[in-house]
């Protein structure tokens, strides 16, 4: 029996004796996951780790009322116990009608997914990809304190099936190598940045396609522009945010348009469908069948479709992310409970040729805590990056915050690049704000 | 036992250890009025760990079979690629441990009926406390962790661990502004947890501090003295310095305070404890996730760095004690230095003078989240709510700004240590790699200056 098989054996089972047990529906995903990573930190092996893990949920549903259980052993014995004991006490909880499978006209029916490479890497391949990562910059650079260079993968095989019939399956493997560079800065600090790269198929990582990886290089290099960073004096600057960390100011327009926010009245978005939310310049397009890219997907959680969707067009809210559950007691159609892969289309350039545009200004290359608050958009993040003088990205500036409030925020969006990055589900490119109030000196 | 630990050490490790686990996990969940949701989680494996000098070979097992726990012991091995292999001791050495969370009601005797009154009342306390209350969110979890270890030295434990949480937000609304607060508590401790004096702190705590928020603003921003108040201002410490202090860091050689140790790193009088020993605690711990024995660290006596935060790879190779810091998140996760409960002790100054003695301030009270960069030495934490300090008194109330320093700066600009220390029970934990239980405490403290985010 291969790995699909034995799933399909177990949600099989866990369906049939949910219903017989009592549930009048029920939902089972089960996840398979064997995973291997591996660390080398200067010039030695500092790490090995492999694990084969599963999981198993189901959902209940009966006489209106809802629970789930989970567990990681998938004998028959444990989930009959399973079973039971949550059908017990799901009979003692309130109703709540909103609860059921996902309508049949909005399942997943098509063909198993599949983004998945076919053979299995042998541990040499991987250690020597570690070792000419690290040795590309260990006792090559005076400052350089620590090298570590991590690589991890995973083959993923993901069943979800559910007493209406549903049956969504996927199998993917993922590849993952990223290097972190620990430098002597100024005083007694050791500032440090890492690089990543990843993706469905090993040549993301450099395996097999004859590319060198850069990873433990660009690390170190932005580690060392860190060292010896400033304050500069509180006020209203022109604000550029790097590709890799922009996704952090999209996260909570993202939570403030879920459906958990919005059933529960927590989110500064909440009446907005339909209403300009943004600059015009911001379209977000939620692109899930782009094959090959980070956030591919055919199906969501429940075993809803996924369907691309303009999230945001040109500054206008259209759409609101509704599972089963949410658009039920919302009284709206269900959507997806989650965007896939995010994309940000329409700009031009990088941060570099935004920063060409300003007389002074700040590029944010990192945020450093901070928290939104959901009900009223009103944030504050750490920051990290460069001062922008003359068009030209100069000084390293840390311990500074960047304060506003969501809506202000994307209202003031003036420009987008077009270098998002492809290793990430949310490719969101550098983007430049008007001022924006940053507390430093 | 034996056997497995010999086919991990067979490639030649220095050590071994075996991690059992089995755990279950209850919740149930108050929406719109009603406890209509309810999950059980039930988990186990086997992780088994081999060190060879400061390097780890880790599998794990969800698989009790034998055959699969063979070969999970001898993927680990791999770390080291010696032909000698070493041999398992023949004695077993079971530690006598304390009982640090001792559980008069097991949670795997309370049905959800039990539990359920005890959210519609929080509820009900909820609404009634306020008429601009729209929404009330609660959740009760409770877990117990049933931890075998055995290691290559001969160490043997059990530990069977209860940890009970309550939380709950509630959203306000007035004149068609919405503000959302929420509070928690929690507790290494059997269903005895559930009291009507809790549910009632519980529901004054989250009215009260989601109504102050409609009075509140950020701040203007800027360099300016902070006093934090006594209690989860801790997370000061746990961000400041408590992350820094744990010893992989310094094994690396990554920390700023790596050549600290013995040195002086904040004033006179200020005494930093992390700590495994206060009974019931969420921090609190028997013995670590490696056979150590909890116990209390000193980091900072008397304002001298003291103490690192060690598990067995960063003791052995500095040639000290381990301290009871090695913990994971579960049998999937290597051992790792992690705080418990992380507090300042008290000092002489009351939260009244430290407040007086500030011209153009900032006093705050209550925080969400924070984070660090331990080789900077930046940290910073996300203050829920707080008030302006004008001219020696707390003024206007404000909310909702992040507040950043940098970790040894800051230390030495505590100026002023209150005598109110005060233990904070809500639902912390740390994400350093895997998620960890902690708690953190503080008394009233006085910084010189830290950069505060708002508006200009």
């Amino acid at each position: 029996m291969n790995e699909k098989e034995r799933i399909e054996q177990t949600c099989r089972y866990a369906l049939e004796t949910a219903l017989k047990k009592g549930a009048d529906q029920a939902r089972v995903s089960a996840v398979r996951d064997v995973s291997d990573s591996l660390s080398v930190r200067n010039d030695s092996l500092e790490k090995i780790q492999f694990a084969v893990e599963s999981s198993l949920m189901i959902q209940l549903f009966t006489k209106g009322r809802y629970g789930s259980c989970s567990t990681n052993r998938t004998d028959p014995a444990e989930i009959d116990k399973l079973i039971e004991q949550t059908l017990a006490s799901v009979r003692l909880l309130a109703p709540d009608p909103c609860r059921m499978l996902v309508p049949a006209s909005l399942r997943y029916n098509g063909p198993p997914s599949r983004m998945a490479h076919d053979q299995e890497i042998d541990t040499n391949t991987k250690k020597s990809l570690l070792f000419d990562c690290t040795a590309a910059v260990y006792g090559k650079e005076p400052s350089l304190i620590s090298v570590t260079a991590d690589y991890v993968d995973y083959r993923r095989h993901i069943l979800i099936t559910d007493s209406s019939g549903l049956n969504c399956s996927s199998e993917e493997t993922w590849y993952s190598l990223s290097a972190e560079c620990a430098v002597k800065g100024g005083g007694d600090t050791r500032p440090s940045d890492w690089e990543y790269s990843a993706g469905f198929f090993p040549d993301a990582v450099g395996i097999g396609s004859g590319a060198y990886s850069d990873c433990a290089i660009r690390a170190l290099k932005r580690a060392l522009a860190k060292s010896n960073p400033c304050k500069v004096k509180s006020g209203k600057y022109p604000a550029i945010v790097e590709n890799r960390v922009a996704s952090t100011l999209l996260g909570p327009v993202i939570q403030a348009i879920s459906g958990s926010s919005l059933q529960q009245e927590d989110s500064f978005l909440l009446g907005m469908l339909g209403q300009i939310v943004a600059s015009q310049l911001l379209t977000l397009i939620d692109d899930p069948l782009s094959k090959g890219e980070p956030g591919y997907r055919l199906f969501d959680p429940e075993g809803m479709a996924t369907a691309r969707r303009t999230v945001i067009e040109k500054g206008r809210l259209n759409t609101y992310f509704l599972n089963t559950y949410y658009a039920n007691k919302l009284e709206m159609k269900p959507t997806i409970s989650s965007p896939s892969l995010l994309i940000l289309p329409g700009g031009k350039g990088n941060a570099v040729s935004l920063a060409g545009s300003l007389k002074n200004g700040i590029f944010v290359t990192g945020f450093n805590g901070g928290n939104c608050n959901p009900a009223t958009g009103d944030f504050s993040y750490g920051i990290e990056g460069f001062l922008v003088e003359n068009g030209q990205i100069t000084k390293p500036v840390n311990e500074m915050v960047m304060t506003g409030n969501m809506l202000d925020l994307w209202q003031k969006l003036l420009a987008t690049g077009d270098d998002a990055l492809k290793t990430t589900a949310w490719q969101i490119p550098s983007l430049l704000f008007d001022k924006l109030e940053f507390a430093g000196l | 036992m034996r056997q497995l630990l010999e086919l991990a050490l067979g490639k030649g490790g220095d050590y071994a250890d075996l991690y059992f686990e089995q755990s279950l996990f209850h919740d149930i969940i108050l929406r719109d009025g009603k406890v209509n949701a309810a999950g059980t989680n039930s988990e186990g494996g086997l992780g088994i760990r081999v060190v060879k000098g400061q390097n780890t070979g880790y599998a794990y097992t969800e698989s009790s079979l034998a055959s699969d726990r063979e070969k999970a012991a001898k993927t680990a091995a791999f770390i080291a690629d010696g032909m000698s292999p070493a041999t398992a001791p023949v004695a077993i050495n079971t530690l006598k441990l304390p009982d640090r969370y001792t559980i008069l009601k097991p949670w795997d005797n309370i049905s959800p009926q039990e539990k359920m009154p005890y959210l519609y009342q929080l509820n009900d306390l909820i609404f009634s406390a306020d008429k601009r209350v729209k929404k009330v969110t609660a959740r009760l979890a409770d877990s117990t962790s049933r931890i075998e270890y055995y290691n290559s030295l001969g160490v043997h434990c059990t530990d069977t661990r209860p940890l009970a949480s309550l939380s709950v937000s509630c959203i306000m609304e007035e004149n068609g502004k919405r503000e959302t607060a929420s509070a928690s508590r929690s507790f290494r401790m059997g269903a005895e947890f559930l009291q009507p004096d809790l549910i009632r702190e519980l529901a004054e705590e989250v009215v009260a501090r989601t109504a102050f928020l409609f009075g509140a603003m950020q701040p203007q921003g800027g360099e300016m003295p902070v006093v934090m108040s006594s209690g989860s201002s801790g997370i000061l410490l746990h961000e400041a310095i408590g992350h820094a202090f744990e010893a992989d860091f310094i094994r690396k050689n990554t920390s700023i305070f790596s050549d600290k140790m013995g040195k002086r790193i904040c004033r006179t009088g200020i005494t930093i404890v992390d700590d495994g020993t206060i009974p019931g605690n969420r921090g609190a711990l028997n013995v670590d996730d490696e056979g150590v024995p909890g116990q209390k660290t000193y980091m900072v006596t008397d304002g001298i760095l003291t103490s690192f935060l060690h598990d067995r790879i960063s003791a052995s190779y500095f040639k000290v004690n381990p301290t009871g810091n090695g913990r994971r998140e579960s049998f999937r996760y290597m051992p790792l230095p992690r705080m418990r409960a992380t507090y300042m002790e008290n000092g002489t100054d009351s939260a009244e003078s430290l407040i007086a003695s500030v011209k153009k301030g900032l006093y705050v009270d209550s925080f969400s989240n924070g984070q660090v960069q331990i080789g900077a030495g930046d940290f910073t934490f996300f203050v829920k709510s707080g008030y302006l300090i004008e001219n020696g008194k707390l003024t206007q109330p404000v909310k909702d700004t992040n507040i950043i320093g940098n970790g040894p700066r800051a230390l030495g600009m505590i100026t002023g240590v209150g005598n109110d220390y005060r233990m904070d029970n809500g639902t912390w934990t740390c994400g350093k790699e895997q998620s960890c239980e902690v708690s953190c405490g503080m008394p009233s403290v006085l910084v010189s200056s830290l950069t505060v985010g708002g508006r200009l």
